[in-house]
């Protein structure tokens, strides 16, 4: 019975001792450590967003790895092994850097695709702007390009802040208000195409009547910004002009910033009075722009209380280099002293949208 | 000598009659019996079941509450603390059942639950104050759009300041949709770019305002 019981303790002494004296492992909490400071990286680094599935991943291994620690922490010192939870540890610890390295990727690829797109952006709008200044359509196209300059602005607010996905859909919104320029400009230049000869027939009547009768005659030549002095069918002289703030079209109502369209004649000289230095006043609206007044009215492309307008002048104090009368055509005052000189009343004013008399 | 080899009982026992001895053997039998049934009821502690379930559902609350974005570090700390209880419970669950005693974990559960609901009410705070800034700058836009609106309507136009004053419209038009954009942004609880946009939009406005006092001050200096 001693014996027994003698033996009974040495077996408990030594299980005890091997409990105690065992080289067992060490859970891996460096590892643990490593693999929430990755996490931490890659949230930072905007993984749970740009880089969700690798970041998840990352962290469900994180949590599966931790409680297979656990699990062999509640287990006698003996019988614990780490090797699942290790790995477990460094498939998260690898699956959060390549969150990090993903989340860093896609920023980036975004950051470049988003400034690429501004950038062509903002060259598109220059080059519209290039092409249609001191174009007749600048003051129409002025809507959709304010527009746009609008939206690359707050593109470039919304980059700066990392939104670069709603940088990119305000972009394209600029880009929508690009077009539909581009479709404003291509009907303005059919209608030009398609109106051409009309305007051509204008100046060629004036020309044949100027030399029939060698008598002198003003051309005015609204897309060139140019009115032509010509005596007996020849070109005097050429001053440059500027019109009506919105001349892209005919005038048609008082207010409207149109320069007339057709074929007047000067119906008074003011040397003196003017607002602006010296004028010659035109017979605006003749017969064709009334009748084209109460068409338009009956049509509602105006409103019926519109009315047609009138004191449509050549006159002084040009020179500002750009369009900014409310349909008068202005030179400056020293060419209006030279034109004053050839003109009187009954000089033919002819004024066209296109011209391909000369350059 | 003889008794002693009879008796299979303890040595200490041996002295007492049968009688006695029998007694004395049944009480302290009962009493390892009692220790040991206590020992089994304090060790084997129940496994806070309970707790775990409300830290998850304080923690899906977080999350509804968009913590994870709106308070990050606090979200992170709640996550950290409810993954901790797991593995205190999953370490206690793997001992041997005299030895469980799941106290840490469940102290751990209910630290993870307090955490989480504080990650929440930070996070609808922390959006509340967010969405009143931009709620805030709605109406600063819109001041700076009725102000720029009513400067519009009553500037001068003559000849010379027409023109500006129509281009300066279209620039109104433009701000005036970026900021229909901004609050359909703020609907959609996309404050960020919202905000941006407003920012954007006060620009203008005020550049806007800029604008019709140089063509005010170009029309008398005519």
């Amino acid at each position: 019975m001693r014996l027994f019981l003698i033996i009974t303790a040495g077996v408990i002494f030594l299980a005890a001792a091997t409990v105690l004296f065992f080289p067992h492992p060490n859970p891996p909490l460096t590892l643990l450590e490593n693999v929430r400071s990755a996490l931490n990286q890659a949230q930072r680094a905007g993984a749970s967003h740009y880089a969700e599935e690798s970041y998840r991943t990352a962290q469900e291994l994180m949590r599966f790895g931790w409680m297979e620690m656990a699990r062999q922490n509640g287990r006698l010192a003996p019988f614990r092994n780490y090797r699942k939870a290790d790995s477990l540890m460094n498939l998260s610890l690898t699956m959060a850097n390549q969150a990090t390295d993903d989340a860093q990727k896609r920023l980036g690829y975004l950051d470049s695709l988003t400034r690429g797109e501004q950038a062509d952006f903002e060259n598109d709008l220059l080059l519209w702007r290039e092409v249609l200044d001191g174009s007749l359509i600048k003051f129409k196209a002025e809507r959709f390009l304010s527009l746009a300059s609008q939206l690359l602005e707050i593109g470039e607010l919304l980059i700066s802040e990392r939104e670069y996905e709603e940088a990119r859909q305000t972009i394209a919104k600029g880009r929508e208000s690009l077009l539909l320029l581009s479709d404003m400009v291509s009907q303005y230049t059919d209608y030009d195409a398609q109106n051409i000869s009309i305007w051509q027939s204008w100046v060629q009547q004036t020309l044949a009547n100027s030399r029939a009768k060698e008598a002198y005659a003003v051309i005015i030549d609204k897309s060139a910004h140019k009115a032509y002095l010509v005596r007996g069918g020849k070109l005097m002289h050429t001053y440059i002009c500027e019109l009506g703030y919105n001349s892209s079209h005919h005038k048609l109502f008082a207010g409207d910033g149109a320069t007339p369209e057709g074929k007047y004649k000067i119906t008074a000289v003011k040397r003196r009075g003017s607002k602006y230095y010296k004028a010659l006043l035109l017979d605006y609206p003749n017969r064709s722009d009334r009748n084209r007044f109460e068409e338009s009215k009956r049509k509602g492309i105006i409103s019926p209380h519109a009315r047609i307008g009138g004191f449509i002048e050549i006159h002084g104090e040009g020179g500002k280099y750009k369009d900014w009368t409310e349909g008068c055509i202005a030179i400056t005052n020293g060419e209006m002293d030279h034109l004053m000189q050839y003109v009187t009343v009954g000089t033919p004013v002819t004024i066209v949208r296109r011209s391909v008399q000369w350059p | 000598m003889q008794a002693r080899r009879a008796c299979a009982c303890p040595c200490f026992l041996s002295k007492l009659n049968p009688a006695e001895r029998n007694g004395q053997m049944f009480k302290r039998l009962a009493l390892t019996a009692v220790v040991c049934a206590l020992l089994a009821f304090a060790g084997c502690g129940k496994a806070p079941e309970q707790e775990m379930q409300m830290a998850n559902t304080a923690i899906e609350a977080a999350k509804t509450a968009e913590a994870e974005k709106y308070v990050p570090d606090i979200y992170q700390m709640a996550m950290d603390t409810l993954n901790a209880a797991m593995a205190a419970r999953q370490e206690t669950d793997s001992k041997f059942a005299l030895f469980r005693s799941y106290g840490k974990s469940k102290e751990m559960f209910l630290r993870a639950e307090a955490l989480a609901k504080e990650a929440t009410d930070a996070a609808q705070a922390e959006k509340e104050r967010v969405k009143t800034e931009v709620l805030n700058l709605l109406a600063q836009a819109r001041e700076a759009l009725d102000s720029a609106n009513a400067a519009l309507s009553k500037a001068p136009r003559g000849k010379g300041s027409k023109a500006d004053i129509e281009l300066i419209k279209n620039d109104f038009n433009a701000a005036n949709l970026t900021y229909q954009e901004a609050s359909s942004d703020y609907e959609a609880g996309k404050y960020a770019a919202a905000k941006t946009k407003l920012d954007g939009v006060i620009r203008k406005a005020q550049s806007i305002l800029e604008e019709i006092k140089k063509a005010a001050a170009k029309k008398i200096g005519k």
